[in-house]
């Protein structure tokens, strides 16, 4: 018997509503012949594709199972990606240029604004400018004017700080390592990920169609 | 002399260095940016958010405790007051949201619809009550 490895990612993106294996699966098989096959089976079709300009649906692996099986009975299928997984369907754009330009612009500007008011802030509420004044009595004795070596390599140590931090300023990297905010961004994506799964298996009770494998999850 | 100076600069540069890593953390940690990102859909250039980040703290910080004054600024308010206001905005609602105040009270209310309604309830009250804040001169 015939054996075949199959791999999901969590979240895939498709521009061709008639979605087939090959689109949104990783396929392994010793047969060459077996997996060009396998590949083609259609999966799902996106419909009322022309209405909105995105849509999505949760599968289970199961369901994938079920549609091979149904082309090739007698095949062993190992499943060694993700049991459940999304597959968005987006319609490919590429106007709009212009509008990315402008929203990573507005996004720069929340960011540099938010983190200044963000120290700011921090810098006033806890009163930093009367609290380095009385440091500086403490050790020197002499009043502070506001302006002295302590304020100097506090900034400086910020500056330190903050570069150590986020491990990089522009393209010049300090280590290896990803940087806080792509751990942020993919930890938001995952959760992101997580809950759309659990939506669709949640609410496929109802509307289950074999068809197309949604989930049966939970 | 030169000791009293050597020991405010050792001060000085840990406390910096200190605050920038709790302050900044916090700021990446109540994921704003990471979601202003992933709905814009420029996660590519999330290296260039955190440079504007990093900039943005430093000179910040620098302007504040040196009381430095921006020569030109006027034109600059808006634009802080703005974009600062959409920071603060969300990061007040992450900051509900890290500490499970919707689903806790959602659950203990039952409430099933009209969440959206409840959202904007909150903001519409947020800024309500940021108005009276300003009106009021506090």
């Amino acid at each position: 018997m015939a054996v075949i490895y199959i791999k999901a990612e969590r979240n895939i993106e498709v521009s061709n509503p008639r979605v087939r294996l090959g689109d949104v699966l990783k396929i392994e098989s010793q047969d060459p012949k077996l997996l060009e096959q396998i590949k083609k089976i259609p999966l799902m079709t996106f419909q009322n594709t022309d209405q909105k300009q995105e849509s999505r649906v949760a599968i289970s692996v199961l369901g994938v199972i079920k549609k091979i099986h149904g082309e090739i009975p007698d095949l062993e299928i190992q499943n060694v990606g993700e049991i459940d997984f999304i597959i968005t369907y987006k319609k490919e754009k590429d106007a709009g240029k212009l509008m990315h330009l402008l929203k990573i612009v507005f996004v720069v500007l929340i960011s540099f604004f938010g983190a200044a008011f963000s120290a700011m802030a921090f810098n006033n509420d806890v009163d930093t400018v009367t609290m380095f004044g009385q440091i500086y009595q403490l050790v020197t004795g002499r009043t502070s004017d506001g302006f002295t070596i302590l304020e100097i390599t506090y900034s400086i140590g910020l500056i330190v700080g903050i570069l150590i931090f986020f491990n990089h300023f522009g393209k010049s990297k300090v280590s290896v390592d990803p940087t806080p905010l792509e751990v942020e961004m993919r930890l938001y994506e995952n959760d992101i990920q997580t809950t759309l799964i659990e939506n669709y298996s949640r609410n496929s009770g109802n509307k289950e169609d074999s068809s197309n494998g949604k989930g049966s999850k939970g | 002399m030169w000791m009293q100076q050597l020991w405010l600069a050792v001060i000085g540069l840990s406390a910096g260095a200190v605050v920038a890593g709790g302050v900044f953390s916090f700021i990446i940690g109540l994921g704003v940016v990471s979601d202003f990102a992933d709905r814009t859909h420029t996660g590519e250039h999330i290296r260039l958010y955190e440079d504007a980040i990093a900039l943005g703290g430093i000179l910040g910080t620098v302007f504040f405790i040196f009381q430095l004054r921006i020569p030109g600024g006027t034109w600059l308010l808006p634009l802080f007051g703005l974009f600062g206001g959409v920071f603060v905005g969300c990061w007040a609602m992450a900051l509900a949201e890290i500490l499970n105040l919707f689903p806790i009270f959602i659950r203990r209310a039952k409430l099933q619809m009209c969440i959206k309604y409840i959202v904007l309830g909150i903001a519409m009250g947020k800024t309500a009550g940021a108005m009276l804040f300003f009106a009021q001169r506090w």
